[in-house]
Formats: structure tokens, C-alpha cells, sequence
């Protein structure tokens, strides 16, 4: 219950918060104390050492924390919920459907690619302009193009679905 | 005499204005587009009208609209910043016909360095050295590539009306130069309107130097040392220092008379910029001039104690040089760094949002400028540059050390920024040593992306993160809805010494 799975880029820890003001680590017990200077930052004292970390909430599971001026975006989740993305993750891989979607709005300049075509993991399959810049979008997975659900020169929302993989 | 400056621009240069105004008692106006509603150009003004809607063609760019506005709030001069309106020679020629004063150059030396083959012909000819190459617009692939030959491959086709890297192609030998030559001009008709190229030698591993120039109506030149500004992404300047590690005194007597040859060669007047590209053998060759105000102006006022903006507005107003050039004098290195909105790991996409928290850092030799404030949006319309962070020191040593405490204090919520790439370049040994050139970014910091660079992350700061989300995650999931307390306390209460 108290386990949690913290995942920055690809690693994995786990923490156990044992109370308000302890957490196991490694096997190892560590004094705490939190903080709240606002709704974005947070004073951490583990041992005699203090930091202020600036958070960002960014969805459910998801936290932006910026500390010293390095940025670690980080996914936190229990040990059940970790357990149960796993296994839908695990799913989605078996049934090899995926979605490429817009990461922010925008303009969709071009299409690379037509329903029916391959694509391979981390291969470019459409440009979307923001900013004043054009920005490639990747394939998260490989596969076939199943459904193109926003046609060139038409603008995206945050998060739309442009693209289906299977 | 000016006693209203409206400011057509927006961010943190818009900032900038308003502050030299406010010095100088003169009061600023400033023009915004729907979503800028709440930025801080707006807040920070005398007077804030709206312009239009947020796409800059019916905003920021619109001609008409802006010299309608200047007239009706009485404003005698009109500051355009950088980007937008800055370089067009047609606005400038709109805002001298109002008989508004424009605080920058005349619409004539703009027009001329505007185009880049004209502008070559003229450095030339006025004894300025310019990259090998063609001065006229080379029409037909088989002219390009006689025209290649003559130069010697490696060449770079470029647009004549261009800028900012588009409609510019590297060719490396012959059987290449057909497709660029038709890619270079297509891009050029696409971005300019032009599809006009001409032909240079490729430099290989230059630094880019620049030299900032100011000049009054009375005729008198001055420089004001080089910036290098070599660290650039996509021909976006990043990181930018004052004066250049790579300019010896010998170099640094030559790149400024050539300079001061260039501005005078098209009668500049006010403050410019003379840009090059310097080779190994510390060779120059002119690559272009920015006739306005440049983003990284600040480093050459934190070396010299110049206050660039001030001196634009007066030389604006008819005032002469109050300093001579042997008044002008260097103290220190400053270097500045571009905070940008963007996700470095996730292809450098522009990362949109509210600023729901920031707090700037401070302390010695350190100077922020920000066009971002609490709840300003960074929308998808505009240039995603959040702030500057310059730091001064007395060596160049101290002025990173100091940047790089100043970027680890610097706290953004709401956005995702690059402050930790930067902090990145700022410890790259080939930074340090000097020894990089404007392929830096490409050749050291790409192949690195994403994650890959961040693997001299302390596993220190991973575990503490992973503390924090640990115990925010924990209580979240609290049955009893019992908030972390909510006391600031002071970090060092319970620490004792001796």
C-alpha cells in the first residue's frame, strides 16, 4: 500500500513511505520532512540536506520536478497501479495498436505516410507547425497505418489522435 | 524631443523597451494580440492597446493598423525590437511617411542589406571580406554549377532575400547540385517570395563573431567589441558570449574596422549588427548584417556599461554620440543563455502552457530579461523564448560558474523549458576550452538525444525526486484528506553546529 514505483526514464526505484516522516530506500530507513512553500514548490529535508524541488502536476501519474536546474519528469504510481500499467502495456504491445497523437496544438502540414503503409518505431510520419516551427512527429511503435483521422492543412488540439497504428 | 515611444513588438524585448523608456521619462505604449492579453509587456506599459487577433499577420505585422494607432495616440516614435516589422524596409518607409520617428536605421540601409547579393557586392567593393562566391543571383543550375566550380566545393546555396536558415542547401560535389539548387529556390519562393540564390564557399567550422556597431547623424562610428555567438540549433543562436574567447587583440583591431566600413558603406544610422564567420585561421568573411536590435544585445552592455536601447532612442531623437570610441571600453566577459519553452527529449517540440510559477534568480553579476510573468500564456502563435539569463564575471570562467548558479536557481512551473540542456553546454569541455564552432549543438549535444545526456545526472537528485513524488503520491492516496503541512519553515532550524 505504501510502496511506490517511481519511473524516470526508463529506471525504476522503488520508495516506501513508512510515515509521515520516514522512507525505506534501498533497504535503508531515511528521516523526512516536507514542506509545501506553495502549490509548485516543495522544501525536502532527507537527513541534514535540504532541497527545493519546483513540481509540476502533468497528469495523473505524472510530475515534472525541477531541482538544481535539472528537470526529471517522472511517473509515480503505487505498486498495484504500477502493476496494472504493466499489464496493459504488456496488452497493448501483444495486440500491437498504438495511436500517434498531437503533443501539443498545432498545424498538420504534411503526412509521410498512407493507410496501409508501414512505419517503424521512431520514424517520422507527419510534420505538425507550431511556434513558427515544424515539428516531426514519430512513430511510438511499429507497424501498419490503419486510419488517418486528420487530414494536411487542417489544425490539431493538444492530445488528438492523428494517426492509428496496428 | 520624444515624449511617447509605441513599442511594436511583444515578450521579453518589448520588456526591454519599456524600461529604457522609463529611465529616460519617456512614456511607452504597446501593442498586443488577443492571447497576449496577460503577458507582461502588457502589464508593464504605460498604455497597452489591442491590435488584433493572435495570428501576427493581423497583429504584430499589420502595417496599416500600427501607423493608424501611432497617429491616434500621438506617439512620435515607434521602437520595433527584433523579428516582426524590425527589417521591413516597407514599414519603416510607412512610419517615416507618417512622419513618425522609427528608432533604428532608414528604410534605405535596410532595404539594401535586406538583399543579401547587393549587400555582398557592396562589402566588396567597400573593402569588407566577404565569403568567396557569387554577387549577383545565379539564375540556372547550369550557371551554379560553373559558378561552383570557379569556388571549389564544398559550396552553400543560398536565398538572396534570406535569413534564418531556410532556402540554404550544402553541396558537396557536382551530381548533388541540381536537386539543391531546385530545393534552395523553392524554399526561397516559399519563405521570401524570392526564389533568387547565389553561390559561396562552405566554411568549415567557422565561429560565428559579430560585431555590434552604433552610429548617430552627424556621422560618427563606433563599435562596441564582437559577441560569438556559435552555439546555435537550426541557425537559433542559444548561448552567446561577450567579448569571444577566439578573437585575439590583432583579430579584434581588424573584425572592428571592418565593421565600422560595413555600417558606413550603406550610411548606417543607430545601432546594427555586422555578423561573420571566422575560420581556424582566425580569417573573417562577412555573412550578413542585422540592421536592429539583436536578442543578445545584453552582453555587450554588461562588458562596455552601455545601455544599447537608451542610445538608440537619442541617436533616434537627433542627439550625438555623448562617447568617442576611445571612451569605450571593456571590463570582464558576459555570457547569456535563451530559456526556452521547448521539450529538448521529445524532438524539441515547443511545449505550450500558463507560467503557474516562476521565480528568477538573482545575486552577483546576474541580469534577467523576461517577457513571462505569473499566468502569461505561451501559446502556439509566437516565438517560444521564455527569458535571457545573463551573467557578468570578472573572467569568463567566473561568468559560467555564475550562469550556472543562476540557472540552478531558476524556477518555471507550467512549461517545459531547457534550462537543464543548457546547464549541459555550460560544463561541455569543448565549451569550456573554446575550442567549439557553430556545429556544436549538431556534432556533441544531437547524438546525445534524447535521454542519453543526462546520464551524468547525480543518481543524488534521481532519489530525491523519487522521494518527493513518493510522499505526493502518498498523500493523494490518502483515505483522510489530510494536506502536507503548509508551513514555510526555515531549511536550517534544526540543524546544529559545534
Amino acid at each position: 500500500m505504501n510502496d511506490f514505483v517511481v519511473t524516470i526514464s526508463d529506471e525504476k526505484r522503488t520508495v516506501t513511505v513508512l510515515n509521515e516522516d520516514t522512507v525505506e530506500f534501498d533497504g535503508n530507513k531515511h528521516p523526512v520532512k516536507l514542506s509545501k512553500i506553495n502549490n509548485h514548490v516543495y522544501l525536502l529535508k532527507i537527513g541534514n540536506k535540504v532541497y527545493e524541488i519546483t513540481t509540476d502536476k502533468l497528469d495523473k501519474d505524472k510530475f515534472g520536478f525541477l531541482i538544481n536546474g535539472h528537470y526529471f519528469e517522472t511517473t509515480v504510481r503505487t505498486k498495484l497501479s504500477e502493476k496494472a500499467a504493466e499489464y496493459l502495456k504488456n496488452k497493448r504491445l501483444e495486440s500491437h495498436q498504438d495511436n500517434i497523437s498531437a503533443p501539443m496544438p498545432g498545424l498538420l502540414l504534411k503526412l509521410m505516410k498512407k493507410v496501409g503503409d508501414k512505419v517503424e518505431q521512431g520514424e517520422s510520419v507527419a510534420v505538425l507547425e507550431a511556434m513558427k516551427m515544424e515539428n516531426d512527429l514519430r512513430s511510438p511503435a511499429s507497424g501498419i497505418i490503419k486510419e488517418i483521422l486528420v487530414a494536411e492543412g487542417a489544425s490539431v488540439e493538444k492530445n488528438q489522435v492523428i494517426i492509428n497504428i496496428e | 524631443m520624444i515624449n511617447k515611444v509605441l513599442i511594436v513588438n511583444r515578450g521579453e524585448i518589448a520588456v526591454r523597451i519599456i524600461k529604457a523608456c522609463r529611465e529616460m521619462k519617456i512614456l511607452s505604449a504597446v501593442i498586443y494580440s488577443d492571447p497576449d492579453i496577460d503577458s507582461l509587456h502588457v502589464r508593464a506599459a504605460d498604455e497597452a492597446y489591442r491590435i488584433g487577433p493572435a495570428q501576427a499577420s493581423e497583429s504584430y505585422l499589420h502595417i496599416p493598423k500600427i501607423i493608424e494607432l501611432a497617429k491616434e495616440i500621438n506617439a512620435d516614435a515607434i521602437h520595433p525590437g527584433y523579428g516582426f516589422l524590425s527589417e521591413n524596409a516597407a514599414f519603416i518607409r510607412a512610419v517615416e511617411d507618417a512622419g513618425i520617428t522609427f528608432i533604428g536605421p532608414g528604410s534605405d540601409a535596410v532595404l539594401l542589406m535586406g538583399q543579401k547579393t547587393a549587400a555582398r557586392t557592396l562589402m566588396k567593393s567597400s573593402g569588407v571580406p566577404i565569403v568567396p562566391g557569387t554577387t549577383e543571383p545565379v539564375r540556372t543550375v547550369d550557371a551554379a554549377i560553373k559558378a561552383a566550380e570557379v569556388i571549389g566545393y564544398p559550396v552553400m546555396i543560398k536565398a538572396s532575400a534570406g535569413g534564418g536558415g531556410k532556402g540554404m542547401r550544402k553541396v558537396f560535389n557536382p551530381q548533388e547540385l541540381p536537386d539543391a539548387f531546385e530545393k534552395a529556390s523553392s524554399e526561397a519562393r516559399k519563405a521570401f517570395g524570392n526564389d533568387a540564390v547565389y553561390i559561396e564557399r562552405f566554411i568549415v567550422n567557422p565561429k560565428h563573431i559579430e560585431v555590434q556597431i552604433i552610429a548617430d547623424k552627424f556621422g560618427n562610428y563606433l563599435h562596441l567589441f564582437e559577441r560569438e555567438c556559435s552555439v546555435q540549433r537550426r541557425h537559433q543562436k542559444v548561448i552567446e558570449e561577450a567579448p569571444s574567447i577566439a578573437v585575439d587583440d590583432a583579430t579584434r583591431e581588424k573584425i572592428t574596422s571592418a565593421a565600422i566600413l560595413a555600417a558606413k558603406a550603406c550610411n548606417y544610422v543607430n545601432a546594427g549588427t555586422i555578423e561573420f564567420l571566422m575560420d581556424r585561421d582566425k580569417k573573417f568573411y562577412f555573412l550578413e548584417m542585422n540592421t536592429r536590435l539583436q536578442v543578445e544585445h545584453p552582453v555587450t552592455e554588461m562588458i562596455t556599461g552601455i545601455d544599447l536601447v537608451k542610445e538608440q532612442i537619442k541617436i533616434a531623437s537627433g542627439e550625438e554620440l555623448s562617447f568617442t570610441q576611445e571612451d569605450v571600453t571593456k571590463t570582464g566577459h558576459a555570457v547569456e543563455c535563451r530559456v526556452y519553452a521547448e521539450d529538448v527529449d521529445n524532438n524539441f517540440a515547443p511545449s505550450t502552457g500558463k507560467i503557474i510559477h516562476h521565480r528568477m534568480p538573482s545575486g552577483p553579476g546576474i541580469r534577467i530579461d523576461r517577457g513571462i510573468d505569473l499566468q502569461t500564456n505561451i501559446s502556439v502563435y509566437y516565438d517560444p523564448m521564455l527569458s535571457k539569463v545573463i551573467a557578468w564575471g570578472k573572467d569568463r570562467e567566473e561568468a559560467i560558474v555564475r550562469l550556472k548558479r543562476a540557472l540552478s536557481e531558476y524556477q518555471i512551473a507550467g512549461v517545459i523549458t531547457n534550462i537543464h540542456s543548457l546547464r549541459w553546454i555550460l560544463t561541455n569541455e569543448k565549451f569550456i576550452d573554446g575550442s567549439f564552432d557553430i556545429n556544436f549543438i549538431e556534432n556533441e549535444f544531437l547524438p546525445l538525444v534524447p535521454e542519453k545526456w543526462k546520464q551524468g545526472n547525480s543518481d543524488e537528485l534521481k532519489f530525491w525526486v523519487s522521494v518527493l513524488g513518493a510522499l505526493l503520491k502518498h498523500d493523494e492516496t490518502k483515505l483522510k484528506a489530510n494536506p502536507v503541512n503548509c508551513t514555510s519553515t526555515n531549511k536550517w532550524t534544526s540543524l546544529r553546529y559545534e
